[in-house]
């Protein structure tokens, strides 16, 4: 057991997804459900977790590397159904919010599948030496 | 390996140290977690959920999770019995599940009582995870220190027992709908609900 695990880029992108879906999540549990105010940050946190992404890749295994590259692909999604949303109202509106909603854990959860790949990876490593 | 996880407790308060416990051992990196809610039985056999009073739009979804999700915990036939269960109670509520089905339901809502009872008796409480370990040791070991009983079944045979469909907003994308937007990707405590005490 890691008791002194030491968070790096990829635990610090998961956190940051985790945050993302919270927040849309959070705003679509509300009563009488997400504003347009609420989706209006949602592009720019999904810009800066995908930033924080494509900067931490490289030195990450081959499996980790192509479960980024998906959380890349989701957040992309994220950014654009917000974007969509805050263009739309009614019924578009709702469809907007659910993607987001459903992009965002999408994300979230291919970012904690890397962080999966990246410790078995470091386990059997360990475990070699 | 990734596995589904159901970590049964005598009472709920106990459940939600074994939810915290679990997201611990994530932070120690001893296991990932993916992730988790807290579902409770109560007296009467109704099953609850730990549960935003989420958007209507994903109510359903919410409802069909929990019968799919413990009756996957079950074994194929429970995945079968707990996924009717879930379309039976999926637009009954969000957050209470069972306890407002009507009597038309009830045989469903029985045979799933039967299906599920040997992960969740009543007066019960259980986290239910999706999580990567290498070992099954931190988890078991942990738990069991807390008092909490671990079943297990793997990923892959929650996916081969195909009663979970794709995603309906993308296909093909290999998850477990609606499994997967059941479970919280972080750790979720609820505000308090008297309906658990």
């Amino acid at each position: 057991m890691q008791d002194t695990h030491i968070k790096d880029a990829v635990d610090q992108v998961r956190a940051a997804a985790q945050q993302l879906h919270k927040a849309i999540s959070d705003a679509a549990a509300k009563r009488g459900g997400a504003t347009k105010a609420d989706l209006q940050a949602v592009p720019q946190m999904a810009k800066a977790a995908i930033d924080s992404i494509k900067g931490s890749m490289g030195a990450q295994n081959e499996v980790a590397k192509t479960r980024l590259a998906e959380a890349v692909t989701y957040l992309e999604a994220t950014g654009k159904h917000a974007a969509d949303g805050v263009k739309s109202s009614g019924k578009e509106f709702q469809t907007a919010v659910r993607q987001t909603v459903s992009d965002a854990r999408a994300a979230a959860q291919k970012v904690s599948e890397a962080v999966a790949a990246k410790r078995t990876a470091e386990s059997t490593q360990s475990a070699r030496k | 390996m990734r596995n589904y996880i159901a970590v049964v407790f005598d009472d709920t308060t106990k459940a939600y140290e074994g939810l915290h416990a679990l997201w611990q051992l994530d932070n120690e990196g001893a296991v990932t977690v993916h992730g988790t809610t807290v579902v409770h039985r109560n007296d009467w056999g109704g099953f609850q959920v730990d549960s935003k009073d989420t958007h209507p739009a994903l109510a359903t979804a919410v409802g069909v999770g929990i019968g799919a999700l413990l009756g996957a915990l079950a074994g194929p036939a429970g995945a079968a019995v707990g996924a009717a269960k879930g379309a039976a109670i999926g637009a009954a509520s969000g957050g209470t599940v069972g306890a407002v089905t009507d009597l038309a339901r009830a045989d469903t809502r029985d045979e799933s009582r039967y299906e599920t009872g040997w992960v969740l008796g009543a007066g019960q409480s259980a986290v239910i995870g999706d999580v990567s370990e290498d070992t099954t040791f931190p988890i078991d070991e942990r738990m069991r220190i807390l008092g909490g009983t671990v079943h297990r079944r793997a990923w892959s045979a929650v996916r081969d027992d195909k009663w979970f469909g794709d995603s309906y907003l993308y296909p093909n994308d290999g998850y477990l709908y609606p499994y997967d937007y059941y479970l919280y990707p972080y750790e979720y405590i609820p505000p308090y609900d008297p309906w658990w005490a």
